[in-house]
């Protein structure tokens, strides 16, 4: 692919990657430009495609020239610590308060949340599968899309490791119970129990099936992007 | 007083206004633009422009759009209405500077 060192470098100098993808593709199309106008001049494929490229500038002055624009830097870039430090608990509680919201609203809708409301045998198999889709699914695709966002703006891997610890330190987990036939109620919602303190552990230990199988689903990106680094070395 | 890169900066922002004042360009229009029209006296680097091109855009002085002529999509630049008013104070800076630098190496 055309110009890939200068894309490494514009990224990892922190260019956004949409501009990074359109100056390339800029550069692309004028040594298209370049190329032609060679040709036009009277020189062979090969002799006119190499003068284009002289001509275009070399991948360290044509670098420089866009990371001396600090005002195409990303945010991520910028702020990392605010991207990586500060959203992921946010991120991990609102990928599983969104599900978890819907259904509420569902039973709310229909009554079944109402207090001795008969509810549908088919209404608690979705709040159960709505609370484990939210703990197994929702909550380890946060961590994908931090993992995704430190591997697209070339960050370092430190990053994604404090992204995904952080919400797993702080062990969101959703819940969805139910009492026993003749005693009405439900409980649903999203529950924190820093997993340091004795209250987190404890539980932890109660729930260590969904627990371990939570922890291993958030942290598998990690390992993922530890595995591509060390490959691209 | 600006330094030397910061005036050269601020030339190549001027130079660029003012061609895309008169039409929307690409990016290779605008490098040849400016070698013909100052008669190969200022060459900006072939892909060092793009830069400023995207910092100005940015800074909401220019917009751009992608069009597809003989076969050929480029992205088109053009001035906004906060470029033209950008123009209009560089340029009666740059004719004060100029006319300033004249009249001390008219002095000696």
């Amino acid at each position: 692919m055309r110009f890939e060192d200068l894309r490494e470098t514009l990224l990892k100098g922190g260019i956004a990657p949409r501009h990074v993808r359109r100056y390339l593709a800029e550069l692309s199309e004028h040594l298209d430009d370049l190329t032609e106008k060679q040709r036009a001049q009277g020189y062979d494929r090969e002799d006119a495609e190499l003068r284009a490229r002289a001509l275009l500038g070399e991948d360290r002055e044509l670098a420089a020239a866009m990371l001396e624009q600090k005002s195409l830097r990303s945010i991520t870039a910028r702020v990392p610590w605010a991207i990586f430090g500060i959203l992921p608990p946010f991120a991990a509680t609102a990928a599983m308060l969104v599900p978890l919201g819907v259904l509420v609203m569902t039973g709310k809708v229909l009554g079944f949340l109402e207090k001795g409301a008969a509810r549908p045998h088919w209404f608690e198999l979705l709040a159960t599968a709505t609370a484990a889709c939210a703990n197994l699914v929702f909550f380890p695709l946060a961590s994908v899309l931090f993992v995704a966002l430190v591997a697209r703006h070339r960050l370092s891997i430190t990053w994604a490791l404090v992204a995904v610890a952080i919400p797993l330190l702080l062990f969101l987990h959703s819940v969805a119970e139910f009492t026993i036939p003749g005693h009405p109620g439900i409980r649903i919602g999203v529950g924190m129990a820093p997993i340091f303190l004795p209250k987190g552990w404890k539980t932890a230990i109660a729930d260590w099936p969904i627990v371990t199988a939570q922890y291993v689903l958030a942290l598998l990106p990690l390992v993922w992007l530890a595995r591509r680094r060390l490959t691209a070395r | 007083m600006p330094s030397e890169s910061a005036l050269a900066a601020g030339l190549s922002e001027l130079m660029v206004l003012r061609l895309l004042r008169e039409q929307e360009m690409y990016g290779y229009e605008i490098v040849q633009a400016i070698a013909a029209r100052t008669r190969q006296v200022l060459t900006p680097g072939e892909g060092v422009i793009y830069p400023l091109l995207h910092a100005l855009e940015k800074d909401r002085l220019l917009k751009s759009r992608r069009k597809t002529v003989v076969g050929r999509s480029r992205i088109y630049y053009s001035l906004t209405a906060r470029g033209a008013k950008r123009l209009s104070a560089m340029t009666d800076h740059w004719k004060a500077l100029t006319g300033a630098v004249g009249a001390v190496l008219h002095a000696v």
